[in-house]
């Protein structure tokens, strides 16, 4: 039952960073749009409404993007190490 | 005197950090296998320095006593050794998830080699041994090598190693970004707030310097304001 432990424990952890990480993403990007329109001098004494909704479709761009997906990374990685890990040290 | 205090824990953190990884990540010995035997292992105290006790091998023949798998090896120079124990390591940690210890043993007994033909193996293990604690590094795999001068580069580490910069920068970036976005806004609406009573700004800056303090003044945002 040692592997279902393991399992149980890895997939916690990683959940765990799998959040904190998508928040760090989404903060950054939320950033990045507010600074695209705060230096963009066309948009100059634009109203705050305007802005706020370029931010939104920005990050509605972002929850479709292939950025956020890669986020899935953080189970996948793992995984592999340990299947590879697994095998490299008992069969190869 | 907080300086300096400040500065032994983070060096002392850094030096069990260390000697954490130089105990777990794997290493490679050039020797050459003397001998491949199983001896009743008392294992007391240090038992930290033995598998956990659900893996399966080394057979428990008392509540104290293990039955283990041992190599002794010899290094190039002919006469400094080492004794290598060859356990299961199970499914926690170390995470090697090794399984084969009586085909790693079936191994080294094949390899094993005389003086008179030398035959050098590679024995990738981890651990330390520690005399004082009847301590020995777990082999993990045994491979032939052209010579003892082969020249061997650590990929696993030089893996891992970067991996464990990458992540320690991508939480000191993370960190970065939350102090930049959740905790700096937060201050200024507090030095604000306080503007209004009375100008209170730089006892809440100072407050604010340093790790707790950032967090505690954050926290303090959440607080009704008087």
């Amino acid at each position: 039952m040692g592997w279902l432990r393991l399992a149980f424990v890895l997939y916690v952890a990683l959940t765990i960073i799998y959040f904190v990480t998508s928040l760090y993403s989404r903060s950054v990007r939320q950033e990045k749009l507010e600074k695209a329109w705060d230096t963009d001098p066309t948009r100059e004494g634009a109203p705050e409404g305007e802005r706020a909704a370029f931010v939104d479709a920005g990050m509605q761009a972002y929850d479709k993007g292939l950025k956020k997906r890669l986020l899935w990374l953080i189970y996948i990685l793992p995984t592999i190490g340990f299947l590879t890990t697994i095998y490299f040290v008992n069969w190869h | 005197m907080w300086t300096k205090i400040k500065w032994g824990l983070r060096i002392l953190a850094v030096l069990i950090a260390g000697l954490f990884l130089h105990y777990t990540l794997p290493q490679r010995d050039v020797v050459q296998i003397i001998n491949t035997y199983n001896k009743n292992t008392p294992i007391g105290g240090n038992w930290m320095f033995y598998s956990i006790e659900d893996t399966g091998t080394g057979v428990e023949t008392s509540a104290t006593i293990r039955d283990i798998r041992f190599i002794d090896a010899v290094y190039a120079d002919g006469t400094s050794v080492m004794v290598y124990r060859n356990e299961d390591t199970g499914w926690f940690w170390p995470p090697y998830f090794k399984w084969d210890s009586s085909t790693l043993q079936a191994q080294a007994q094949n390899l094993k080699s005389d003086k008179a033909a030398p035959k050098w193996v590679a024995i990738t293990h981890y651990g330390w041994r520690l005399a004082i604690f009847s301590a020995f590094p777990n082999a993990v795999s045994v491979t032939p090598v052209d010579g003892p001068d082969v020249r061997l580069i650590p990929w696993v580490n030089i893996l891992l190693l970067s991996f464990l910069a990458f992540a320690i920068f991508m939480v000191r970036k993370m960190w970065l970004q939350f102090r930049e976005r959740m905790v700096d806004p937060a201050l200024a609406d507090v030095g604000e707030g306080f503007d209004a009573v009375g100008n209170r700004v730089e006892t809440v800056r100072k407050e604010a310097r340093g790790f707790v303090g950032r967090v505690g003044a954050w926290l303090n945002t959440w607080r009704a304001k008087k």
